[in-house]
Parts: C-alpha cells; structure tokens; sequence
C-alpha cells in the first residue's frame, strides 16, 4: 500500500523532471524557434500585405543554401573542429555542375547531378578529414588550405559566371512537394532535419558527441574517434556539395564565387542555433533555425526601412540577442559572474575577501625554493619552443631560394628584403594580438574593421598635418582598447565564445565605420607616417626599424613577463590557473585588448602606407592573422605557441605570396599553390 | 542624416505635387539593392542615386529606399524577393553576380516589377541593364598603352576581382591586344581587387625583385595613381613616369594635368606631374541613370533592353580641370575636380551623364542635386 503510493508519488515526480529537463536540453533550440517565429509575424505585421504562400515558398528557397551548408559545419563544429572550406565547396560544386551539364539536355537527371554534386563535396571532405583525423592536422588550417586550393579549381573550372544548370533541378528543388501547401525547400529540410535524429541515436552519433566532449576521453575509452572524425568530415563535404547543388537549381546558371560569403554567416547560424563552438553540444535543428533567422533580418532591415549604414549593427544585435537568449540560464556564466559579483561585495562587507587579508607571508617551510637549480642545456631548455617554431623559418629558407631560382634578385640586394620586411610587418603585428588570444583558446575575429575603424579614424582626425599625430594616435588608440575591452567583457562576463562576441564587434564596428566616414573616407595619411611606411633612411624603410623593437618587446611580452606566462596558464587550462590564483578574467579580457590595439596599429600603418584609408583595407587580414600564428606552431587550442614562430609565419606567407605575384601564373594556379603550401608546412609543424 | 532629409524633402514636395496632380499614380515604389557600401565607388552611386531621387523632376515621382546586401548574393536573392513582397513598382539593382539573381529576377518580373540591373548585368532577359562595354575599355586601353610604348617593351598588369565576368572581359581584351604585338612581353601580372590599397601591396610584391626601370608600361584596371606615387617614392623623376593604361579616379586625373596647372589643395602625389596616363572607368552615375530609366519604363516609355554607355576616356589631351563642378561646367568638356573639393584621391572623377542634368559634383559627393 505505502508502496504503492511512494512509487505513483515518485512516478509523475521523475516524468516531470525528466520532461523540463528535455526541455532546459533543448533551450537553445526553442529560443531560436521562439525567435524565428516572433520575427517573422513581426515582419508580416509590417508588411502591407499578408504572407502568401508564395511568399514563405520563396523564403523557404531563400535561406536554404546557407542553412544546409551550416548544417555541414555544425557536424565539424560538434566534433570539436572548424571547417573554413564550407563556402569554397558549395562554389566548386556549382562551377562544376554549371560547366558541364548540356545545355540541350533540359531535363538531365536530377538525381545523378544530385549525387554528382555530394560526391563532389564529399571528396573535398575526405581530404579534410584524412588531414585531420589520421594526419592529426590542425582544422583550422587544414580547411583554410583546402579553401583556398578549391578555390583555385573553381576558377579553372569556370572563370567567370555563366553555365548552365537544367531547369528540372529547379523545379525538384525549388517546386512543391504538395501544391499550395509545402514547398519543397521545406521538405528538403525536414528530411535533413529526420535524417539527423536518426543520425544522432545511432553509434556514429554518440561518438560524435563524445569526441567533441573530450577526444581524448573518448579515445581512452574505446570508440572509434577516428573514424567517426573522418567520417565527419566527409558527411559535412556531402552537406556542402548538397548546397552546391541546391544554389545550381535556385540561380541556373553557375558563378565561382557564389559561395565564398557563405563562410561566416554559416558559423552565425550555428551558434544561434545553440551549438557550442568547440564542439559536444549542439544540433542541427538549431541550425537550420539559425540559419533562417540571418535570412528573415533581411526582409525586417527593408520592412522597418533601416539604413543601409545601421545594417550591420542590427545584424550583430540579432546574433547576440539570441545567443545570449539561447545560453540563459541559472548555470550560465552570465548568471554565475553575476552570483560572484554579489558575494565578492558581501565578502568585502565581512571583510573576508582575500585581498582584504594582510600581505604577511603565509609560506610554509617545505616550500623554501632550492638553493641550486640543475643546469639545463640549450636544447634541453628550449628543444620543445624549436620543434614547434623551427619549420616555419625551415619553410621561409625553401621559398626564397625557390624566389631566387625563379625571379631572383633575391640575394643579390636589399630591394627584396626591405620590400619583404616591410610588407610582412602588417601579418607580424597582427600575429601578436592574434596569437595571444590564440594562446588563451579564443579567436578574434573582429580583425578587419579594428583594421579599418583605426585607419579611418586616423585620417579623418589628423588633417593631414604631422602635430595632428598627436591628439589623432591616442583617440585611435583609446576606442581600440575600448573595443578590445568590450570583446573582452563579452567572453568573460557574458560567457560567450570568443567567436560570437568578435563576430557580433566585427559587424557593429563595420557600422561605426560606415556611420563615421560616411562611405567614402575622408582625408590623408601625415607625412611622418607616410615616411615611415614608404620613406628611406639609410636605405632602409623606417618601418622596419620600428618592427625590430616591436618584434623584441613582443618576444619579452610574451615569453619574459608574468602577463606572458599567465597567458599560457590560462591557455593551458583556465580552471587549473584560476585555482592557481590566476585573474583569469583579467589576463582574457587584457588579450582581447592587446589584440584590438595590435589590430589599431596595423590600421595606422596601412593608413601610412597608401598615404589613405578605405573602408575595406582590413579584409584580406582575418584568415592571413589566423594561419601566421598557427603555421608558426600555436595550438588553435591555445597553450602552446611562440612569438618567433609567428613572425617566422608572418614571412613565410609573405615570402610565398611575393613569389606567386612575380610569376605570369593565373590567380587560379596561385590560389592552389598557395594552400599546398600552408598545407605542407603545418605538415612539418607535425613532424 | 541625408536620407532623412531627403525623405523629408522628398514627402514636402510629394504633398505640393499631390495636391497639384490630384490623385494620380502617387510616387513610384522604386527600392536600391546595393552589394557593398564599402568603397568608393559604391558610395558614389548611391550618392547619385540618392540625389536624383531627391532632385525636383523626381521628388514627387519617386518614394526611393536603398538596401544593402553585402557580398553574398544568397542575401541579394532574399533582398530583392523581400522588395517585391512589400509591393516595389521597380528595383534597381548592383547585382553580385550577373547569374545568380536570374531566377528571382525573372519572379519579380512575372510580378510585374520592372528591374534594372546596374555596372554589372543580369543575364535573365526580362531584367534591363545598364553598363558600359567592358570589352572595349580593355581593347582601347591597352590598344593606347601599345601605341605609347611603341609596339614593344614589357608590360605589368594589374586586374580586378578574379571570377567576375567585368574582370575577365576587360583582361581578355587586353591581352588579345598585347598578344597581337610580338614586342609587348607581360612581365608581371597582380590582383589588385579593383582596390587602391590592394594594388600597392601587390605592386610591392611585383617590384620587389624588380626595378621599374626593368618595365615599359602598366595596364591597370585601377592602381594607377598607387603605381605613380610609387615610382616616385622610389626617387624617380616626374619626367620618367611610365605610362599607365586604366583608372578614372580624381587623383589619378590630377596627376595627368601638366605640372605648371595651377590647382588648389594639392600636395603629393596628388598633384598635377604630367603623367602619360589613358584614363577610363565604370562611371558612377549607372546607378542614377538606371533609376531615370525606370521611372520613365513606368511612366509608359520604351527604353532599350541593354543601355551601352559611353566610355568616358580621359587622355593627357583631354583631361580638363573643373573650377566649381556644376553639371554645365562638365558639359562643357572639364573632367577632373580640385583636389580642395575632392579630398580622397580614389574617388571616380566619371559622373557626367549627357541624361542627368540634375547631377553634378555635390550629388557624387553629397547626394545634393542641382536643382
């Protein structure tokens, strides 16, 4: 009887647990509905006229694309990687079908261009994952290799757009599963959507998962890490080439740039739809809701009318709104810093607070340090910091004396040298902001409009004239440090990761940008500062006086002082330097500033050296700033890297791309080349 | 700040008019689908845009909203179905790829919304376009470097965004031309991005295991005024500049100028130096004129399918320097602006249209129109 009534109490007790906590388990998920959902009746709400089926037809179409690749990125994502071939494939598979399809031919086969297309990105795919998982690459620069070697192909499959791409694919794709009901886009969706709750159940899923948890764990504990991170690869290549094929059906024709600027807002969608950068948590479901919720602010940004300037701004605020929604919760860091915000003032009202404490030296006997240390030998010392920096220079000797084989005047004058010094300084600063940063497990990605905010900041205050130097470098420097302070503020007391909060700062500071110059930049670069940039003394560009201190003082920075070695401490496990009596907090947060002043000071620069700024002059340093510091033997992970090998990184890459720009070479052929040779120097990083 | 002036500007006389015209029409929906507002150009076209919406023969006629798609052409794709769900009488478009917008252009045109597609073009047929002859800036341009080299010497050329189809014309036409002579070599051959800043990183790597006194002539899709300023860094004399093939920026046409005009607000390298220079480029005002052509497509008038403007080549003997640059002075054959006026060396100096007298310098500059 009492038995009976226990176990009936507890029952329902269990059952509704259980069901919230499916539901707390699936937060991020319904958070990104929820949010899907109210902007959408927002928009047909602003809308003159009522949402037709047409209309969600077309939406439909409209975000598929990126939120099948995003559902490729979110496999790599879980399994603890990072994919920067997405967007490169989906142009390769396009290139590819619009080539060579036959124009007479108006109703090819669907499903063979289908699996033509998966094949396509699957083979991408395995070459990923045979560097990641059984070379043990990076796959970070691995993908970034194999993007731009894709690249490349792309552009010698097709130069320019055009092709044709049948119209039966058109209407699979794009037509309707039931007329005036379901659109197929829709369907092709929820079929993605089955597949992976299937997919998730089975043993191939729970590995996953548990890669992404902890590989090493995993490992140990029997599974096939492996072969499913192989495998991961792979089926998130098919993913991208299903994209390819669905961009081919929904513009008929190819262009082998089509997918390019699918990279980053694939990584948008995956992080509004809940899953954890790192990997381990997370869905496809989410994503796919991610992914519609980027598209459906397009229609908002034109209902609510909002200028083009603002666009960006509110982009990033809808990111981060629904991230921040997604995570919120009483364990979430927010809340847990907000927690410790109140006891630390409790304590400090107490007076318990360590720091409260007197300085006395609580040290115990045992402890007393030895009166002689062992001697080390060079190599003993420093054998572990060479393996790791030593290939990028190997790597740098073999291109210039490929640039003396097939240009020369490599070694016969300065001209090369200055030439190469001062080009590579622009990588060598952003090296150090970016591989600190690196060095503690975070990204930032809010490089390239750091870059262009500084410079146009610059020009536009300094007028010119050399004495307006003065007021112009601390303004510039003092937003750079406010914007690394937010960053900052944003990883650690929001809880985010690092590449939501950079990505959100990148397009607000884009806005700023814009809003500042108003699209066109005004105003000159002074001459001191074109001096150092283009000027001689005693035959040498200032500039590269100036880096030769900045390359000592970033070596002493972070290998000599107690900010540096914190900095690998936090890097190597936050926690353990937190118990350790690591200000983790501070050390994240004075990274994230470090970088966005490195960032300032690029922009300076590259002010002075095109005697202007332009609004896009810090595109093209983002994945360059992410790959020095990684070929120059950093862990993408964080812990473990050295200044020297970054800047080693640094004129590497510059040696390599001034030998592709003296050949007659197609870019086509630079392209390839260029990831080959990324490629093979993370291969002797490994050996 | 401008766009609400103009809106306000635009719902004064849209009021004035109404009442004059009773109920007609009322304004025409017209909405801008931009790609990138990040460079010069783009903003100078939708400066020009902008102002000819704002200008007194369009206020009443045209209710104007620009939106911006950034790079990605999926984005453009949604922008442009999202224009026609909110009821646009036309779109004018700067499309990212000349391929991808075709079928939801062909939708919006089964709508009954009239497109037009500027500087670069849309290969569906319903759309209109409106650009110049790529082909044919790559032919003349090349053909004028070959005359100043006199048949032979060596060549470095600098492209724009590799895999767009306005790229591959205008280098294809080049390098028929150079193929056609057995003197001209191409030495050397840079991506510049259609971007000033790219160029010189680029330049750099090219001359870094060259001297400029190794090279001929440069062809140039724009980095003309980064290449000048170059040389002459590098201790060369105003007298020695190589010629340069391409670019129509402000900056570059001041350095064509003799070097006795007198100019305000220069200082170098933005200055007059005689540079042998053939200047051409995408002029700005394709965006304006496209939305004239539009109104007047809806006002019932026939335009031509595929509007070929005219190349505005600029030689050493023709660039004139302007001293206010209201449309008339333009008119009257000057090409180029003071620096004073026009303080960014990288701003396009083609924004005369023969068909827009409502535009001239402030509209590029400000979005303000003559009248």
């Amino acid at each position: 009887m009492s038995d009976q009534s226990l176990s009936s109490g507890a029952a329902p007790r269990r059952k509704s647990s259980n069901w919230l906590r499916s539901l707390r388990h699936g937060q991020a998920v319904i958070v990104a509905a929820l949010v899907l959902a109210g902007l959408m009746a927002l928009n047909a709400g602003l809308s003159p006229y009522p949402l037709s089926y047409f209309d969600i037809s077309f939406l439909a179409s409209g975000g598929a694309t990126s939120a099948i690749a995003a559902a490729g990125q979110t496999l790599v994502i879980l399994s603890g990687g990072f994919d920067l071939s997405a967007g490169a494939v989906v142009s390769l598979v396009n290139a590819v079908l619009a080539t060579s399809m036959d124009p007479a031919n108006m109703q090819a086969s669907v499903p063979l261009w289908t699996a033509i297309g998966i094949g396509i990105g699957m083979a991408v795919g395995a070459v990923n994952g045979f560097f990641v998982a059984v070379v043990r690459l990076q796959p970070i620069v691995v993908t970034l290799a194999v993007m731009f070697i894709v690249q490349g192909l792309t552009l010698l499959v097709m130069a320019m757009p055009g092709g044709f791409v049948a119209p039966s694919l058109a209407s699979v794709y794009l037509g309707d599963t039931i007329p005036g009901l379901l659109p197929a886009p829709i369907t092709l969706m929820l079929v993605l959507v089955a597949l992976w709750l299937w997919l998730k159940r089975t043993g191939y899923g729970i590995t996953l998962y548990a890669v992404g948890s902890d590989a090493e764990a995993a490992r140990a504990t029997g599974l096939h890490a492996r072969t499913v991170t192989f495998a991961t690869y792979v089926l998130a290549g098919g993913l991208y080439g299903l994209a390819g094929v669905f961009v081919s059906a929904q513009t008929g024709s190819g262009d082998p740039l089509v997918g390019n600027s699918l990279l980053l807002p694939t990584f948008a969608a995956v992080v509004i739809g809940g899953t954890r950068l790192g990997g381990g948590k997370g869905g496809v479901l989410g994503t796919i809701l991610g992914a519609y919720i980027l598209m459906i602010v397009v229609n908002l940004l034109l209902s609510l009318n909002v200028s083009a300037y603002y666009s960006t701004i509110a982009e990033s605020a809808v990111l981060l709104i629904a991230v921040l929604a997604g995570s919120l919760r009483r364990d979430s860091t927010l809340s847990q810093r907000l927690r410790e915000v109140t006891d630390a003032i409790g304590a400090r009202r107490r007076g318990w607070l360590v720091g409260q404490r007197s300085g006395e030296d609580h040290r115990l006997a045992f402890t007393r340090p030895a009166e002689t240390a062992p001697s080390q030998s060079f190599l003993q010392r420093h054998g572990h910091t060479l393996r790791h920096v030593l290939p990028a220079w190997i790597c740098l000797v073999v291109v210039l004396i490929a640039t003396q084989l097939v240009l020369g005047n490599v070694f016969s004058g300065w001209r090369y040298w200055d030439s190469l010094l001062v080009l590579s300084s622009f990588l060598a600063i952003l090296a150090l902001g970016q591989g600190a940063v690196i060095l503690t497990g975070g990204l930032d990605l809010s490089l390239p409009w750091s870059i262009a905010l500084s410079g146009v900041m610059l020009t536009g205050l300094v007028g010119g004239q050399d004495m307006g130097l003065l007021t112009a470098l601390p303004v510039v420097f003092a937003v750079a440090a406010l914007i690394g302070l937010a960053n900052g503020l944003g990883v650690v007391a929001l809880g985010l990761s690092p590449i939501v909060v950079t990505l959100a700062m990148n397009g607000i500071l884009q806005g700023a940008a814009l809003i500042w110059s108003g699209g066109t930049p005004a105003g000159f670069a002074p001459p001191s500062l074109r001096w150092l940039m283009t000027g001689k003394l005693m035959g040498v560009t200032p500039v590269i006086i100036f880096m030769a201190a900045f390359v000592a003082l970033a070596i002493v920075l972070l290998g000599r002082t107690g900010f540096g070695r914190r900095v690998y401490a936090v890097g190597n496990s936050e926690l353990a330097a937190r118990l350790s009596g690591v200000r983790t907090g501070r050390v994240i947060i004075s990274v994230y500033i470090l970088s966005a002043l490195c960032a300032a000071l690029v922009g300076v620069l590259l002010a002075g050296f095109s005697g202007q700024a332009s609004l896009g002059m810090g595109d093209d340093y983002l994945l360059p700033s992410i790959a020095v510091v990684v070929v120059g033997g950093a862990l993408i992970t964080g812990g473990r890297g050295h200044y020297a090998g970054m800047l080693g990184g640094a004129l590497l890459l510059t040696a390599m791309q001034t030998l592709l720009a003296g050949t007659a070479l197609p870019f086509a052929f630079r392209s390839v080349f260029f990831g080959l040779v990324i490629l093979m120097a993370v291969i002797a990083l490994r050996k | 700040m401008i766009k609400r002036y103009i809106a306000g500007a635009a719902c004064a006389l849209g009021l004035v008019a109404g009442a004059a015209q009773a109920q007609s029409d009322g304004p025409y929906k017209v909405y801008l689908s931009m790609s990138y507002i990040g460079n010069d150009w783009q903003a100078e076209a939708s400066n020009m845009v902008k102002a000819l919406a704002a200008s007194k023969d369009y206020a009443d006629k045209v209710d104007l909203e620009v939106q911006v798609a950034g790079p990605n052409a999926q984005r453009q794709i949604q922008q442009i179905n999202a224009m026609v769900q909110a009821g646009a009488d036309a779109i004018v478009v700067y499309p990212i790829s000349p391929t991808a917008l075709n079928s939801v252009v062909k939708s919006a045109c089964s709508r009954g919304v009239t497109v037009i597609a500027y500087d670069a073009e849309i290969t569906e047929p319903c759309a209109y376009n409106v650009t110049i002859d790529q082909e044919e800036a790559g032919r003349k341009t090349a053909e004028w470097l070959v005359d100043k080299m006199g048949g032979k010497g060596d060549v470095v050329m600098v492209t724009g965004v590799p895999g767009t189809s306005v790229d591959t014309a205008r280098t294809k036409a080049a390098k028929e031309v150079f193929a056609q002579h057995d003197g001209i070599n191409i030495v050397g051959e840079a991506v510049g991005m259609w971007s000033q800043a790219v160029a010189r990183t680029e330049l750099n790597k090219l001359m870094a295991t060259r001297d400029w006194s190794d090279i001929n002539g440069l062809w140039m899709q724009v980095g003309c005024y980064t290449a000048d300023s170059m040389q002459l860094e590098a201790g060369r004399d105003p007298s020695e500049l190589l010629p340069c093939a391409g670019e129509g920026s402000n900056g570059g046409r001041i350095q064509m100028l003799p070097t006795d005009t007198a100019v305000e607000g220069a200082s170098k390298p933005y200055a007059p130096m005689g540079a042998p220079r053939i200047s051409y480029a995408s002029p700005p005002y394709s965006g304006a004129l496209a939305l004239k052509l539009a109104v007047d497509k809806l006002e019932g008038k026939d335009i031509p399918k595929h509007t070929t403007l005219p190349l505005p080549l600029v030689t050493n003997d023709t660039v004139q320097l302007c001293e206010t640059g209201s449309w008339d002075e333009q008119k009257a054959g000057c090409n180029v602006f003071q620096p004073s006026m026009v303080s960014n060396p990288g701003w396009f100096a083609s924004i005369f249209s023969e068909d827009l007298p409502q535009l001239g310098l402030n509209a590029a500059l400000v979005g303000q129109p003559e009248n």
